[in-house]
């Protein structure tokens, strides 16, 4: 049974490049909502290699607080910000 | 030696790069949730498969509760509604 | 000794059956349970889409429904087997009571995955082919075409009610 995540570096690449994308799509999507899905994105690529890299606490903390946020977000700011 | 126990990783990473693709080109932001769940699904998969260990179920079953709460947050605000707790 | 494509294949197959039948059985296609899935409903059903589908696929978003129970069930039993399953099904349990969920949609199909998944590892069949297996049938109900899969859904749905 292996320890360390199979093939590295093209699921390293894939993720990192996953990250990336969501990044960049939260700089050029206009409204909030596409803004917060770009975040979900980003984590999504981000995640796990925090876990391939073994901080396997730290994933499940973030795995948490960013969806949090992101529902603090809305409440705070999601009435004034609808998007047609 | 062919491995063949890492078809499922890729499988994996490939439905998750194909959804990433289709939610940054998709313009109505309910479909892009959509897409974004078939993302969740690969990046839990993702996440399970790499590690075999307990603690990395609990990160996956983690990470994917809280994309489904962000997701319904985000569906219910954007459509006018409460975001749900 | 079939190749792993063919285990993932059939996987593929057995969790698309699987995870719809809970959904439909659960009444998942009749309205939404949480507030988000009606407004997806709507958004899929305003573009060439059918509203039950469209309202089903909203809860398999926005809430742990068989879908999520199925592969969380894959996780489990890929990490620890039989008592796997069983700790992601209790989990899902907390996941539904967390979403104020009326149905109970996502616990049935995770309890039911696990022993099928765990009834297929002992015919050989493993439970990682079931997790890629899952993320397939996801893909074709999510992923491909939302009209289409909208129509096929109400038109499942129609059988059931």
């Amino acid at each position: 049974m292996q320890e360390v995540c199979p093939m590295n570096e093209y699921i390293f690449a894939l993720l990192a490049l996953i990250a990336i994308l969501g990044a960049v799509s939260v700089y050029f999507k206009r409204s909030p909502f596409d803004k917060l899905i770009g975040l979900a994105v980003m984590m999504g690529g981000a995640i796990p290699l925090i876990v391939m890299k073994g901080y396997i606490d730290v994933a499940i903390l973030v795995a948490i607080i960013m969806p949090l946020t992101s529902i603090f977000i809305l409440q705070a700011t999601g009435r004034n910000s609808d998007d047609a | 030696m062919e491995d063949t126990g890492m078809i499922p990783v890729y499988i994996c990473g490939i439905v998750a790069l194909y959804a990433v693709l289709r939610v940054l080109t998709e313009k109505q932001t309910l479909r892009k949730l959509v897409f974004l769940n078939v993302m969740n699904f690969a990046i839990t998969g993702l996440i399970v498969l790499s590690i075999p260990d307990i603690m990395s179920l609990f990160a996956g079953i983690a990470y994917f509760v809280g994309s489904t709460l962000e997701s319904n947050a985000i569906a219910s605000t954007y459509a006018g509604g409460v975001p749900n707790e | 000794m079939p190749s792993m494509f063919v285990n993932i294949i059939i996987a593929a197959l057995t969790s698309w059956i699987l995870f719809i039948t809970v959904d439909i059985i659960f009444r998942l296609p009749e309205k939404g349970g949480v507030s988000g899935a009606g407004a997806i409903g709507s958004a899929i059903a305003s573009d060439n889409g059918s509203l039950n589908g469209g309202t089903m696929m909203g809860n398999i978003v926005c809430s742990p429904d068989a879908s999520a129970g199925t592969l969380l069930a894959a996780c489990g039993v890929y990490v620890a087997g039989l008592p796997g399953g069983l700790v992601a099904t209790v989990l899902v349990f907390i996941g539904n009571r967390i979403c104020h969920d009326p149905g109970y949609a996502g616990t049935t199909g995770a309890f039911c995955a696990t022993l099928v998944i765990t009834g297929f590892g002992l015919m050989g069949i493993p439970a990682e082919a079931f997790i890629a297996g899952m993320v397939i049938a996801i893909l074709t109900i999510q992923g491909l075409s939302h009209p289409y899969a909208s129509h096929l859904l109400t038109k499942l749905w129609r059988i059931r009610a």
